[in-house]
């Protein structure tokens, strides 16, 4: 890349060249207006909010899509500029319902702005705009049509982010509508509810059912964290406001998902319905009764020094939780280990990033429903399909990916993926505990030229692997001791638990915790400070949005102080 | 049993919508009724070949070929021509014209119609035979692509389509854009009103179209060619497969053309009824499958075209002239027009001129001579009031100029544009602001709704216009009408929006007293408007023959035989169905 030189409103600006007007004017901190512009979507040039004047170039052109230029002289207010930029707003204000006192995003709208900055105090032009029906047959977000602006950006967040295609255009001129799929109510139709269409409407068409109302944007408090629903750990931007959380948003240019988030990570925390262990417990003739942290850690001290012991974490939990787990274990002289199957390496290949799926010509898939657990590689992988990655996946049961994978081979067929790999540039093999040993095998004339992306099921798996903890079954021991975190045991454990003392560290309650000894509560998500390491081996930093109810500890310094008491 | 005669009726789906059945149904009843039964048999067949003229029936065995039946005319052609056999004369079918287009008038010059009408256009060899493929093998034997762009410079070609940009330029931009892959697309989505131009040369002369393209192919480095078709072409989507394929077999498309280092193969793609995906990027994102929409420019089609690669487009008209240019020489062409417009233009005439039709003429040629020399004039030797070019995005121009020359200039020059070749000719009754209104109406409905200012403008200015020919125009309303076009044109994404108030801003410019009349005084001064109209009957004429009263769709008039009749203006529709049917011309407009 070259640098180029041009001037806007006077200023000289120093760009790159491949850079857009705009791009080159936010650098040197012109502000130019935009409503259909996303920086995270393709360039549209639709709304028209962005015209500028460029000399020698016929008419007014948008500088969101139009190249800067050496030597370009850029006007971006002048009177034609405004102008034609104030009557773009009264005709959007003409188009549909926009009056905004009613509308839950007022005050955080990006048309309402505009209309604030270009002084439109009235409205020009008649307003026959028809009422039309709100879809609300989504459970976690509402779309109002009568509020959209047709900028398109929730289409192209679709497409190019979550590389979905349920939303397009039905229709053309004034009639032209957002539509999901062909038409359907958007609760029927394929979306997936990654959310993403949400997060970069500009006004108060697609709205979070759960934040509205809650508050507007100077008000809220934002917190950078990491999301623990699965192993590929993407950023989060956690909304909140008198410790009430109100939304989840993607974090846009971050690694490893650069601001998709799925359901999982965007909505469905936010509904959580399980009941929270709020302090510790300790079973007293019979029943489990509050205690003190003194109380019940003492308990927990002396059970783990009277007799054979086993510690089991979910990785659910922090680095340093885990680390501390298995800490206090070898003090105690138990087992320690972990409950998720662990995804073994597959002995060749290089350790791929996540980002790594994206510009991938090859992509094999096997052993692993991404779309079902790591939804965001789903996601990319679909992305990558459409431009151009060819996708196999090797699976002898139903896979998602099928859909639009460019060939699904059984087991025995698994060497036909490694004939469309050969000489096609970069391979990627997303893989998970299911793959079978015959797939390995015949992969491995993949060599170490293939990116190996392991789809560990567990969140936090990567910390417990470096914790040293192994996956491992309840034994026959006089204490048991479960870390669960957030994780509430599944009836397989459930099952092998024998009649052992029972310690468990948890969140919410569950059977397990009911038929516990002692119970030490833990934080959530959302409360966690630390780190985990994702599945790409990317330690990841945890900062809280909310605190932790007044009687809950943090799992590493629970840890830390039995361990300091065992002495 | 054998029959006397045999009547076939025609039974394809034409003839059925003009009501075949109905007429077969009353053939049947009077076969009885005049106990023929025994004697003639009635056979519903297929295509009788003049659907267009249906119902349509042949009565053998003499063979007559009746069209255009009634019911009524089906039982007289019974008695007459079966029981008193005499052929009915006046219902025969007749010979129409046999060339699809009649003969130039004397002041037309056919370069690109030369062959259309003339040769089978499903027969290579015919389009060989007037010298088909001469320009492209001189091309691909004799001709650096270079020289080929220099001729085309030297022949002064402009775009066809209606921008009229210098189409060496556009090859010239296209062949030095960096890229492997590059295209050549012909733009053959026509969808003005009434415009036919492509389509005459497509279903007469695809060949002329395929020649063409491969010439641009070769000389910008291209290897892949599409055609772009309006779906609602079928003949000529049917016409160009069949000439592909042709060529195809004849080896003058596909590897090594004519044992060249030139390779270039062509594929159809059919439009899906947007009339916004004649724009070029629309029409190039038509084609890549996504919702044929304009995108923004830069980055121009010749660098950044179809699947981003570097792209020619150029009109079905404008590659039809190239081999012609190539083989005739380009200062032939050059010949021809006016300095700065070279060659002829196609024009679509229509409206109320005499002789409406299909047309080219060298370029220069006056609208005077047009309308009146090639045109025959207005129809029915009315007052010429203004002619309308340039399709939906054009202007109107009035008497005042005549005398203009008909070319890229001069048409913008006026506040109108050459277009594809619309030509639209309004007489005395033409209401000017229902026209404005007619064409807002069509970009608004044809707006594909990406950017706000034609999505949402030009509805705006529909509902003003709307408003005005109702009768309930405001003051104020011209003004937010020039206001709402400015904007609209200098705001727009791409040409249709950018042209789409064109025709409002040229009829405020020379009619604007028509508007002032439909606002301010609530009247409609071509009779026309019907908000603003009301018919009525001159009591001194009406000779009380009720006709109009039996005609009326919804009741309105009243009279007693033989008595004046007198129209209801609330209930009155002002559909003037009362005016066509009086014998004695007694409805009047006022």
């Amino acid at each position: 890349m070259s640098e180029i030189h041009l001037t806007i409103n006077g200023k000289p600006v120093v760009a790159q060249s491949g850079q857009t007007i705009l791009e080159a004017a936010k650098q040197a901190d012109i502000d130019i207006p935009v409503l259909c512009h996303h920086p995270a979507l393709a360039n549209w040039g639709a709304c028209r909010m962005c015209l500028v004047e460029v000399k020698g170039m016929r008419g007014l052109q948008t500088s969101c899509t139009c190249p800067a230029t050496e030597g370009m002289e850029v006007e971006t207010e002048t009177e034609k500029v405004v102008a034609v930029r104030k009557f773009v707003l009264e005709l959007l204000f003409s188009e549909r319902n926009h009056y905004c006192m009613y509308c839950q995003m007022s005050g955080d709208c990006e048309l309402q702005d505009l209309a604030y900055r270009y002084g439109l105090d009235h409205w020009t032009y008649p307003r026959p705009f028809e009422k039309m029906e709100v879809d609300a047959s989504r459970k976690y977000f509402i779309m109002d049509p009568n509020r959209c602006i047709l900028c398109s950006r929730c289409i192209r967040a679709c497409s190019e982010i979550a590389a979905n295609h349920t939303l397009g255009l039905r229709d053309r001129g004034a009639r032209t509508m957002v539509v999901a799929d062909l038409d359907v109510p958007f609760g029927e139709s394929t979306c997936v509810e990654c959310g993403t269409c949400l997060q970069v409407c500009p006004t108060g068409a697609l709205i979070d059912a759960k934040s509205a109302y809650g508050g507007r944007e100077k008000d809220v408090i934002h917190t950078q964290t990491t999301c623990m629903q699965c192993s590929v750990g993407c950023d989060l931007d956690v909304v909140t406001r008198y410790q009430r959380l109100l939304r989840v948003d993607g974090v846009w240019e971050s690694e490893p998902s650069g601001g998709l988030l799925c359901v999982d990570g965007r909505f469905k925390p936010l509904y959580e319905k399980r009941q929270r262990v709020t302090g510790p417990l300790v079973r007293k003739d019979g029943k489990l009764v509050a205690a003190g942290w003194n109380e019940a850690l003492g308990i927990v001290a002396e059970k783990l020094q009277s007799g054979s012991c086993q510690g089991l974490a979910y990785c659910a939990t922090t680095d340093e939780a885990l680390t501390a787990f298995a800490r206090l274990f070898a003090k105690v002289d138990g087992a320690a280990g972990r409950i998720e199957p662990q995804v073994a390496p597959l002995g060749f290949g290089q350790v791929a990033k996540v980002q790594d799926v994206l510009d991938a010509d090859v992509i094999i898939v096997t052993g692993a429903q991404p779309l079902e657990y790591q939804r965001v590689i789903g996601y990319f992988i679909h992305r990558a399909a459409d431009q151009g990655a060819q996708v196999a996946v090797i699976t002898d049961d139903e896979n998602g990916l099928s859909a639009r994978a460019a060939m699904t081979l059984t087991s025995a067929e698994a060497g036909k993926a490694v004939e469309t790999a050969a000489g096609a540039g970069k391979v990627v093999v997303v893989y998970g505990t299911e793959i079978k040993p015959e797939v390995i095998a015949a992969l491995k004339p993949l060599g170490d030229e293939a990116y190996i992306l392991a789809l560990d099921p567990a969140r936090n798996a990567q910390g417990a692997t470096a914790a040293g903890l192994q996956p491992q079954e309840p034994s026959d021991v006089d204490v048991l001791y479960f870390l669960l975190g957030e994780q509430s045991e599944d009836a397989a454990l459930l099952a092998k638990v024998n009649g052992a003392f029972k310690i468990v560290q948890a969140a919410y309650h569950s059977p397990l915790v009911d038929q516990a000894d002692v119970v030490l509560p833990t934080p959530i998500w959302v409360e966690r400070t630390g780190h985990v390491t994702n599945l790409d081996g990317s330690a990841k930093p945890l900062h809280a949005a909310l605190l932790m109810p007044e009687n809950v500890r943090d799992e590493a310094e629970a840890l830390a102080a039995l361990a300091d008491m065992i002495g | 049993m054998v029959y006397r005669a045999h009547i076939l009726i025609s039974g394809d789906a034409a003839c059925i919508a003009k009501g075949a059945r109905d007429v077969e149904a009353a053939l049947w009843e009077a076969v009885q009724e005049l106990n023929l039964k025994d004697e003639v048999q009635i056979l519903e067949v297929s295509s009788l070949g003049h659907s267009d003229q249906g119902p349509e029936i042949v009565i053998y065995p003499d063979g007559t070929d009746y069209v255009n039946l009634t019911p009524e005319d089906a039982k007289f052609i019974i008695e007459e021509h079966l029981l008193k056999g005499r052929p009915v004369e006046r219902l025969t079918y007749r010979e129409p014209p046999s060339l699809p287009l009649p003969p130039p008038s004397e002041k037309e010059v056919r370069v690109v119609l030369e062959n259309v009408g003339k040769i089978d256009p499903e027969n290579i060899e015919d389009y060989i035979a007037m010298d088909g493929y001469m320009a492209l093998g001189k091309v691909l034997g004799e001709m650096t692509p270079e020289e080929v762009i220099e001729e085309l410079k030297i022949s002064g070609l402009r775009g066809r389509g209606g921008a009229g940009f210098p189409t060496w330029l556009k090859w010239t931009l296209a062949r030095n854009a960096p890229g492997d892959m590059k295209y050549v697309i012909c733009n053959g989505d026509e969808g003005d009103p009434g415009a036919f131009m492509n389509r005459s040369v497509l279903e007469g002369d695809p060949h002329s179209v395929i020649e063409g393209m491969a010439i641009a192919a070769y000389a910008i480095g291209a290897s892949q060619g599409y055609f772009y078709v309006r779906a609602e072409y079928p003949i000529a989507i049917q016409t160009l497969r069949a000439a592909i394929k042709q060529a195809r077999d004849y080896g003058l498309l596909g590897e090594h053309i004519f044992g060249a280092d030139f390779s270039f193969d062509l594929e159809v793609r059919m439009g899906a009824g947007a009339f916004v995906c004649g724009e070029e990027t629309a029409l190039m994102q038509s084609i890549e499958g996504a919702r044929g929409m304009p995108r923004t420019r830069p980055p121009y089609p010749a660098t950044a075209g179809l699947w981003g690669n570097p792209t020619n487009i150029n009109n079905v008209e404008t590659y039809a002239n190239v081999p012609k240019i190539i083989h005739k020489g380009g200062s032939w062409f050059a010949s021809m027009g006016t300095d700065k417009s070279k060659g002829t233009k196609t024009f679509a005439i229509a409206g109320k001129v005499e002789r409406t039709g299909l047309i080219e003429v060298p370029l220069g040629m006056t609208i005077r001579e047009i309308v009146y020399d090639v045109g025959g004039g207005v129809l029915g030797g009315k007052k010429f009031k203004a002619v309308q070019t340039g399709g939906p995005m054009g202007g109107c121009i009035p008497e005042q100029y005549l005398d203009l020359p008909v070319d890229y200039e001069h048409l913008k020059e006026v506040g109108s544009m050459m277009g594809s070749g619309g030509f639209v000719v309004m007489d005395e009754d033409t209401c000017m602001v229902d026209i404005a209104r007619f064409f807002m109406e069509f970009t608004q409905d044809e707006s594909c709704g990406k950017c706000v200012p034609c999505r949402v403008g030009t509805r705006r200015m529909l509902e003003i216009l709307n408003r005005i020919c109702a009768g309930e125009g405001r003051p104020g309303d011209i003004e937010t009408l020039e206001e709402l076009a400015v904007y609209i044109r200098d705001g727009s994404l791409c040409g249709l929006g950018q042209g789409a108030p064109n025709p409002v801003l040229s009829t405020l410019q020379y009619f604007r007293d028509e508007y002032e009349a439909h606002i301010y005084d609530k009247t409609c001064p071509a009779k026309v408007c019907k908000g603003l109209i009301e018919y009525k009957i001159n009591p001194e004429a009406c000779i009380g023959c009720t006709r109009c009263a039996r005609n009326c769709p919804v009741n309105a008039i009243e009279g007693k035989p033989k008595q004046t009749h007198v129209i209801d203006a609330d209930i009155c529709i002002r559909c003037g169905v009362c005016k066509q049917v009086c014998p004695v011309d007694a409805v009047y407009v006022e």
